[in-house]
């Protein structure tokens, strides 16, 4: 069975920062754009936890906003 | 229909959490017409409303996601 | 012989087949024989007009301290609960160093809630490994325990300070496997993570600065014993969620291992997110992974005091400003009568009945016993006040320690819950027994399962709903010849009476050490409860049966 496609997400490299994430994950996109962007689509992340922006090995980084 | 051109709070409601405290969730409408979901505690929540200029929920209604990183330090 | 029988009973034997009336005969702690049963017993049990059933079985909970003083991790015995899953959300007592104990205390406390006392007075701590901690427990069970083994622990002992830092080296990892295999073969019936929880300073926990490689290392390991992997998602967001059950149904599927997830919580706000969740998991079971969402029964209630600010009063500006103040100047506000009169017109002309009327007072704190569970409608009315004013002034007078609680207010919806509970891949569970224990209760989702979803509602047959916390539960979990009342199980049962069955309502006890204060919720309707055989629990009281084991 086909799976229905979801948001798609990765997941952070060791010691990765958000620059380095974006530039991974949007490598078309100019980096200000793409952190900008990153930071947006994942506010679980830069919002919601504290410290804001602390990237943990395990997280669910989406590479794309949400889809509905 | 072009939608914001960037993301922007939707929507405000107060629900329950899971450790019984109340929460102000978030809906966020992204440029592409998705939809996320935020969901703040009572101290981040209440932070929001005043970085907003809020007094009610309803008035958190077209702002920026940027309003909530204001106050964070993102590294 | 046989020693026990429980007669003339309604027999759910938790296969999920239509009830019949019947004994339930039990030698040397196994059900020895099911239907009609003649010859003699040691002791005879009358469950005329009652249903007979297998042991409930809860799986997940936090009773990993509770169980080192109280065997029967009461009050969750007394509901039919013969069997807990304690060690959830990455956080169990083994394996774990002698020196890393203030820090699994502190996270310990952050999930349970419970009083310092609890981990310096009540027991003698005298284990590393998780074959020390299972012996310590084993001593004094009532109730079967099937313990999970926490990642942030095995990370813990194997990282030290670096476990709430950074991923683990290759060299980590392989130590973290062999750990978790030493843990499993100690009688560990499988590994919990967690992508959500907080230590007592607000770090996350160790587990969540695992990379998905070290879990995959790990779920390796679950899959030499076919063992269970139980995380904690990001519950708040649906497409985390989402996310979180393909990442758990392709350690699954590589590893052969079931795997489970909990909480899903249904919520009007959300009301796309449990059925996008289901969906997901059915794709995903369609594929082959086992991967078990668990949903509680129970609502979840708002409370809140003065003491400091919520979002409960997020509607009313004026409110918000008061409470935000410091201490000294909330006081001061609400001392002020001009204030306070306009904090009250603010709730319009009924002065708050609407919202604040059927708030409860919950007690446990300085509330005044008289009015501890009853709404504050009823005790602004008694006092010719407005809900608005009452609770103000109530406050005040007790110091702003006064604690109201608005009830039903997420996962609520018994038309939409009752369907996903009796949806064949939900699992349910997700009870929480033993953590936030000054917060509110969670006992009673048994009960509560019974009253609100078969008896009220009729969403699920009673023998559909003994099913999903019986024999499902005990396959799923891979508890082996338990959940069921069949010939050479174990004589786990639960005694009931179908018409009454319920929770009480939530009270305060100062039953921890230290007197500490949790709340509770009684049962009712539970008549008897037998475990391995042993009356452990009967009419309204428990005795002194230990016969509980740790169980796998």
């Amino acid at each position: 069975m086909d799976l229905t496609p979801q948001r798609r997400f990765v997941t952070p490299l060791a010691g990765e920062r958000v620059e380095d994430l974006a530039a991974r994950a949007l490598p078309d996109e100019p980096l200000g754009s793409a952190v900008d962007q990153i930071r947006s689509w994942n506010l679980h992340i830069f919002a919601m936890r504290k410290p804001a922006g602390l990237i943990l090995g395990s997280d669910v980084v989406f590479v794309e906003p949400p889809r509905r | 229909m072009s939608g914001p051109a960037e993301a922007v709070i939707a929507g405000a409601e107060i629900a329950a959490g899971h450790d019984g405290s109340a929460e102000l969730v978030l809906r966020l409408r992204y440029p592409n017409g998705g939809q996320g979901v935020v969901v703040l505690e009572a101290d981040k929540g209440l932070e929001l409303m005043a970085a907003c200029g809020a007094a009610h929920l309803d008035e958190l209604a077209g702002h920026s996601w940027r309003k909530l990183l204001e106050g964070t330090c993102s590294t | 012989m046989f020693d026990v029988i429980v007669r003339n009973g309604l027999v759910v034997d938790g296969s999920g087949e239509k009830a019949f009336k019947g004994d339930v005969a039990v030698k040397d702690g196994l059900i020895a024989a099911v239907g009609e049963v003649s010859g003699p017993a040691r002791r005879e049990i009358d469950a005329g007009g009652r249903v007979i059933a297998p042991g409930f079985i809860d799986p997940h909970t936090h009773f990993d301290v509770q169980l080192l003083w109280d065997g029967a991790a009461r009050p969750a015995l007394e509901h039919g609960v013969t069997c807990i899953v304690p060690g959830n959300c990455s956080l169990s007592l083994a394996p774990l160093k002698a020196a890393d104990r203030p820090k699994v205390v502190g996270m310990f406390q952050q999930i349970e809630e419970m009083p310092p006392e609890a981990f310096t007075q009540a027991f003698d701590w005298s284990w590393e490994d998780f074959a020390g901690y299972r012996d310590a427990i084993a001593r004094n069970l009532s109730i079967n325990v099937a313990p999970l083994v926490g990642h942030s622990v095995i990370r813990l002992w194997v990282m030290g300070e670096a476990a709430q830092q950074r991923t683990a080296t290759p060299a980590e990892i392989a130590a973290m496997q062999d750990l978790l295999r030493e843990c499993l073969a100690a009688g560990a019936v499988g590994l919990s993570t967690s992508f959500v929880d907080l230590d007592e300073h607000g770090r996350p926990v160790p587990s969540r600065f695992a990379d998905f490689a070290e879990l995959d290392a790990l779920s390796a390991v679950l899959g030499e014993f076919g063992r269970m992997l139980q995380c904690v998602p990001e519950f708040y967001d649906v497409d985390i969620t989402i996310a979180r059950i393909d990442q758990l149904s392709e350690l699954s599927l590589k590893h052969a291992i079931p795997t489970t997830f909990s909480p899903v919580f249904d919520n009007t706000s959300t009301p796309d997110n449990a059925p996008r969740i289901l969906a997901r998991v059915e794709e995903q079971f369609a594929r082959g992974a086992r991967v078990w969402p668990q949903m509680q029964t129970r609502p979840i209630d708002i409370s809140f005091s003065l003491l400091r600010p919520s979002l409960f009063f997020a509607r009313l500006p004026r409110w918000v400003r008061v409470l935000r103040q410091p201490l000294e100047a909330r006081l001061h506000s609400l001392n002020d009568p001009d204030t306070v009169a306009k904090m009250v017109e603010d709730l319009g002309p009924d002065g708050g009945r609407k919202m604040m009327g059927g708030l409860i007072v919950r007690g446990g704190d300085a509330a005044p016993a008289e009015m501890v569970g009853r709404t504050l409608g009823e005790i602004a009315a008694e006092r010719g006040q407005v809900p608005a004013q009452a609770l103000i002034d109530i406050s005040l007078a007790h110091g702003l320690d006064v604690a109201f609680l608005a009830a039903d207010m997420g996962h609520e919806d018994t038309d939409r819950i009752g369907p996903m509970l009796a949806h064949p891949l939900v699992h349910i569970g997700a009870s929480d027994g033993g953590a936030h224990i000054a917060s509110f209760s969670t006992y009673g989702d048994t009960g509560y399962l019974f009253s609100e979803f078969v008896r009220k509602s009729g969403r699920l047959s009673l023998e559909h709903a003994v099913r999903k916390i019986t024999a499902e539960t005990a396959d799923i979990w891979g508890l082996k010849g338990r959940g069921r009342l069949t010939p050479g199980h174990a004589a786990d049962i639960v005694v009931f009476d179908p018409a009454t069955i319920d929770r009480a309502e939530e009270r305060p006890v100062f039953d921890m050490p230290g007197e500490g204060m949790r709340y509770v919720r009684d049962a009712r309707g539970v008549d008897a409860v037998l475990v391995n055989g042993e009356v452990a629990y009967l009419g309204g009281a428990y005795t002194d049966a230990k016969s509980g084991v740790v169980c796998v």
